[in-house]
């Protein structure tokens, strides 16, 4: 197993109501895995909401196998200015 | 040259300064807080940031600013937490030889700003409650 640290925010944090959690994946888990249960964790109140995906701080375009210790953010469309 | 701040609390502007010779264009833009929120009334936005991430990725968005337009320098302050309607939320300045350089520049680093930084709003209603804004900006 790996454990995974999911920050939340915006939108995320609403419909989840925490900031972060801490998820324990069977390895060989992929980001897409991982967005597939913090949507289930929504029960719906993210379906229309698109996000990108940011592995250890940084943006990634593709799936991608998560190892242990990763930290996950699910974004949300931002609105900075 | 780039300067990037991200800050919790009330922005100082950054400082005029009469000694540059190479720079015919200072541009200032500075985005305050609207009394209304995808139409309604609020009385300040809160801007939530992911710590780390939002500087990486405004920084490198700076620097990519400076390469792309032929600017000499580019510095930008952002607020976060509570921010009350009129007050500054961003702050960026632009020095170039010629306007037309840093008018595009300036434009495409706010538009830029608006789709990669991870920065969002949080709008406090008249009534106290605090709702993620769905504001979202092309």
């Amino acid at each position: 197993m790996i454990n995974i640290n999911v920050k939340c925010f915006s939108q995320v944090k609403y419909a989840l109501g925490k900031d972060e959690l801490n998820l324990e994946l069977e390895v060989g888990a992929t980001t897409l895995d991982l967005e597939k249960i913090i949507r289930e964790k929504a029960n719906g109140k993210l379906d229309s909401v698109s996000l990108r995906i940011a592995l250890n701080q940084k943006y990634i375009p593709h799936e991608t196998e998560l190892k242990d210790r990763d930290e996950v953010a699910f974004i949300p469309p931002v609105q900075g200015g | 040259m780039i300067k990037i701040e991200i800050i919790n609390g009330p922005i100082e502007f950054f400082r005029n300064e009469d000694s540059r010779q190479k720079d015919g264009a200072e541009l200032i833009f500075n985005g305050r807080v609207r009394v209304t929120e995808n139409g309604e009334n609020i009385t300040a936005l809160e801007y939530e940031q992911y710590k780390g991430m939002a500087e990486a990725e405004l920084t490198q968005l700076a620097e990519e600013t400076c390469k792309k337009f032929p600017i000499h320098d580019l510095f930008c302050k952002h607020r976060i937490g509570r921010v009350d309607v009129g007050e500054t939320s961003l702050h960026v300045v632009i020095w170039s030889k010629h306007r037309k350089e840093g008018l595009e520049a300036m434009t495409w680093f706010i538009s830029e700003l608006k789709k990669r930084v991870p920065i969002w709003k949080w709008a406090i209603l008249e009534d106290g409650s605090r709702i993620p804004s769905e504001c979202a900006h092309g």
